[in-house]
């Protein structure tokens, strides 16, 4: 017994173990028992639902909701189609994002196309905007009156009415989605462009192959992983999407598992909605676990040392100057125009008239009156915005505050402990919040915590949930920047330090941080702007006190009160762009250089 | 003669003393310092302005939509977290079971307003009654569109009607499940008689459940906000042929948002429907004496007045005249169709699920 409890002692006393331990404890009640939990929920009848569920008490367990999903009269409506829906999203913003993201890496990395510097910049805009305001920029432009709303810009410059088809449901999606992510394939296909061995396709062209079977033939096989790794990203990234298939969908009624997910929890079928929510999960679960396999693999054969440095660029010729122009042109476009339509349409009195003498500043400054929008006063004179601006703030900065420092602790102690079962288990689990789609982790977290549980009280309209959930669901971008930061270290630093018997957190605030504080800055970093740009993840658990800004932005925009909504939407771009450059200018890191989201 | 005076007088004492809070209220509101309310209606804004200003009370108002309401109050009490001091909620058949029978809302009548308010207005107690009518532009068409619910239906309306998505906001959906119970079914009967010359043929169980299917398969176009759907209805130089449902006070943005809109009264065999909206204490309010002086305050004909200044919505309070050039619910009452607790309580999932199989 003594020697038990000394070896314990023993492997207490060094910290990364007990930091190991505690971590994963705690981890293991953040993102597993809740699993648990919403799994009782889809068996469960919710108070709402004693009505729908006949000679039922709330509380009750109940087979209804799984029979409902997926054998009822209504499961089609409810459940296959939205899948399918999903699913045919997905593919087609893959699709999208793979095709232009892909020709625009290989012609920065493998043609001689004017300002590349630029061109790159230019093109991680709509990647650092949020997915849902390039929705809101497309609704101002290309909005029509046959399905409500006054018609958008472009009927208002052209006076052609759009389709129906271009301005709501499947294709506007897709290409909103797709526009955001192209910028991620180009990263990601760039990169290995750029990093791939060159020789290969030089030994083809000594050879006198010709350009096209030279891109069939090695370009693609070599870029394949990335584009693979792409794929899946996307696709998991667009499947969880729920802002922008609301928008752009919620008109015509096109619906897809997100948007379902939202109305059935927030209404009168929660455990409908929480079997949802476990069916994304699965399957987000599955295609990054696929990912993460993949990935793995690669990593043992691109690390090609020596490559050759000055490969021959294809000459694009006299169409050189116009396939440059062109791009720059579209580019600038797409990440100019929308704040240009948010400006405009926050100034617009009546809406759709956008004659001169309808502009007015009352939706910015107004003190709010009954016969426009409801007595609201302007955001910059309105209490509540300050509040919900307030909100999002604080809430990013705790959240950045603990996610990046639980990230350096998982780092550690990952790192120290390697090869033993443990650090794996915690690697692992720091990273699966990331393979479940935000709002379904929302989900889980209004069905753990909106009980009390053991010793923790009820969380729900606390401010706690918030920070608690959204430091969970980004440590993901945290511990990869502090395994990496960790990994990059060798031990003898700290065990100089140790051997002077130099204490634990010394050692870490003084001697591990300061050296690797460029990667572990992007680990505060990028939880930040991921939050304050977030959600569907928080979309389920606020309450009004608690509300942040993208929420109320989404309240706006659903009771049509566009100019509010856009007025907030500039907010945010505005804050997220500062942070961005400023963080960006002073350590380097960026939020593009993220693991997607 | 002197009991003429006497009386008189004891009229105007009463009447003074009608709309006075008692002082102990007030202090003891003033004494909490600030008042949170939930309110399905934008306008409480405008009132908890004018609230703050006479008493000194903080409010803090949040307008959430209906369902949001429910999900918000059933969590927040039931998890005993404090939230809201009192709500404005509208959807009787949910707020009956859902709020009330748990005993998260309370129901309370400011002792002045016990012999105003008609008794059977008095629990719960209503701060409103909205209409929602049949809009239509005004511009486009010196006559209405369509006389007939029938109309909607037709091929020719194709994707000309607007309807307020009735999971974002349930009273829609009592609508719905009213126009299914037999007499108002009926009624509808009658009016495609009337319409086509000819029976209708009915493929579902009345011609209630039969006219919601057809103009869902008509392409009903479902709206998220009332306010969207005034504009898109009422914007003018664009020939909106559309026709409506949408909550009757949006007419109030006619000059601020330069909207043609009118009613369509005559429409056969309703004109649209009503609904009472709710005051109601929340049970673990943190600031219940200011919730009650509010609560007062916004049935007398001060606090309601950013409702009173449009046409569509209507006071319990007898004293509060509509809106110039609205008519008064007297009117209206007769030609909307109105809501039954207990028929939405047995029928409305009924209702949801065959709008389930056709709408989504």
């Amino acid at each position: 017994m003594k020697k038990w409890l000394n070896r314990l002692a023993s492997f207490f006393s060094r910290p990364e173990h007990l930091i190991l331990v505690v971590l994963l404890a705690l981890l293991v009640f953040l993102t597993l028992v809740p699993l648990f939990y919403i799994g009782l929920d889809t068996f469960t009848v919710h108070s709402a639902e004693a009505r729908r569920i006949r000679g039922s008490q709330a509380g009750d367990l109940t087979l209804y909701h799984w029979n409902y999903v997926f054998f009822e009269r209504a499961s089609k409506n409810l459940f296959y189609k939205p899948l399918l829906n999903t699913m045919l999203v997905s593919l087609a913003t893959c699709a999208f994002a793979l095709v232009v993201g892909g020709v625009f890496a290989w012609l920065v990395t493998r043609t001689n196309l004017r300002f590349k510097k630029l061109l790159s910049t230019l093109m991680l805009f709509p990647y650092i905007m949020p997915s849902w305001t390039l929705a809101m920029a497309w609704l101002n432009f290309f909005k029509n009156s046959s399905i409500g709303g006054a018609p958008g810009l472009f009927t208002g410059i052209t006076g052609i009415a759009t389709p129906d088809w271009m301005a709501y449901g499947f294709f506007p999606i897709v290409m909103v989605l797709g526009m955001h992510y192209a910028p991620f394939a180009f990263i990601l296909i760039g990169g290995i462009l750029r990093n791939m061995d060159a020789n290969l396709e030089e030994a083809a062209v000594i050879l006198k192959t010709s350009r096209w079977k030279i891109i069939r033939r090695i370009t693609i096989p070599i870029v394949m992983p990335a584009v693979l790794s792409t794929f899946l990203l996307v696709f998991s990234s667009s499947m969880s999407a729920f802002a922008v298939p609301a928008f752009l969908g919620g008109p015509v009624r096109f619906q897809v598992l997100t948007t379902q997910m939202f109305r059935t929890i927030n209404g009168v079928n929660p455990g409908v909605g929480y079997i949802l929510a476990g069916l994304m999960i699965v399957i987000g679960t599955v295609i990054l676990t696929i990912n993460q396999i993949l990935i793995g693999k690669r990593k043992s054969f691109t690390t090609v040392t020596g490559k050759s440095s000055n490969i021959s660029l294809v000459n694009l010729r006299k169409a050189r100057s116009p396939i440059s122009i062109t791009l720059a042109v579209i580019l600038i476009a797409i990440s100019v125009i929308p704040l240009f339509t948010f400006a405009l349409q926050s100034f617009l009195v009546a809406p759709g008239d956008y004659s001169l003498e309808n502009y007015s500043t009352i939706f910015w400054t107004g003190e709010g009156s009954p016969d426009i929008a409801s007595g609201e006063p302007g955001i910059l004179k309105n209490k509540y915005v300050f509040k919900g601006l307030w909100n999002s703030f604080s809430l990013s900065l705790l959240v950045a505050l603990f996610a990046g420092t639980v990230g350096i602790l998982v780092g550690y102690a990952v790192v120290k402990t390697r090869g033993k079962r443990g650090s794996n288990m915690l690697d692992r689990l720091a990273f699966f919040p990331y393979l479940i789609p935000s709002m379904a982790f929302g989900a889980i977290y209004l069905s753990m915590f909106s009980v009390q549980r053991g010793f923790i009280p009820s969380l729900y309209g606390t401010f706690a949930i918030l920070v608690l959930v959204g430091t969970v669901k980004y440590l993901p971008f945290a511990s990869r920047a502090g395994i990496n930061a960790m990994l990059q270290l060798g031990k003898e630093i700290e065990e100089a330090a140790m051997i002077f018997g130099v204490k634990w957190w010394k050692r870490m605030v003084r001697i591990l941080i300061p050296i690797q504080k460029p990667t572990l800055i992007s680990g505060y970093l990028l939880p930040f702007i991921s939050s304050m740009r977030e959600l569907a993840l928080y979309i389920l658990l606020v309450t009004p006190s608690t509300s942040i800004l993208t929420t109320m932005l989404f309240q706006y925009n659903e009771k049509g009160w566009d100019q509010y909504a856009n007025a907030i939407v500039l907010l945010i771009i505005g804050i997220v762009l500062v942070f961005n450059f400023v963080i960006n200018k002073v350590t380097g890191a960026s939020i593009d250089k993220g693991i997607g989201g | 003669m002197k009991i003429r005076v006497v009386s008189v007088l004891l009229v105007v004492l009463l009447s003074l003393s009608l709309f006075a809070a008692s002082p102990e209220l007030v202090s003891a509101a003033k004494a909490e310092g600030k008042v949170v309310v939930y309110s399905i209606t934008s306008r409480i804004k405008n009132a908890a302005e004018a609230f703050q200003q006479k008493y000194g009370i903080e409010v803090e108002a949040y307008n959430l939509k209906g369902f949001e309401l429910i999900e918000k109050v059933s969590k927040e009490v039931g998890s005993g977290i404090v939230g809201a001091d009192f709500v404005i909620a509208q959807d009787g058949g949910r707020v009956f079971g859902e709020l009330i029978e748990p005993g998260y809302l309370i129901n309370y009548i400011p002792p002045d307003m016990a012999d105003v308010i008609a008794p059977d207005q008095q629990n719960p107690l209503m701060l409103s009654t909205i209409t929602k009518v049949f809009l239509y532009n005004s511009e486009t068409y010196t006559f209405p569109p369509a006389t007939n619910i029938w109309a909607l239906a037709d091929p020719a309306f194709k994707g000309r009607y607007f309807f307020k998505d009735p999971f974002q906001e349930g009273v829609n959906m009592n609508f719905l499940t009213m126009i299914t119970r037999e007499d108002w079914a009926q009624k509808i009967e009658k009016a495609y008689e009337r319409y086509y010359g000819e029976p209708l043929q009915l493929t579902t169980e009345n011609a209630g459940y039969e006219w919601i299917k057809r103009v869902l398969e008509n392409g009903l176009v479902l709206m998220k906000s009332d306010t969207t759907m005034a504009e898109s209805l009422g914007i003018r130089g664009q020939q909106i042929d559309k026709v409506g449902l949408c909550t009757y006070s949006k007419v109030r943005y006619r000059d601020t948002k330069n909207l043609a809109l009118l009613p369509i009264m005559g429409m056969e065999p309703f004109a649209g429907f009503y609904y009472p909206s709710y005051l109601m204490l929340v049970e673990n309010a943190a600031h219940p004496n200011a919730a009650k002086l509010f609560i007062e305050y916004l049935l007398t004909e001060e606090g309601f007045t950013p409702w009173s200044d449009s046409e569509g919505t209507y006071s319990p309070n007898p004293n509060i005249l509509p809106y110039p050039g609205d008519n008064g619910f007297n009117v209206w009452g007769n030609i909307l169709v109105g809501e039954d607790p207990e028929f939405l309580f047995e029928n409305r999932i009924d209702v949801e699920e065959f709008w389930n199989e056709y709408a989504y």
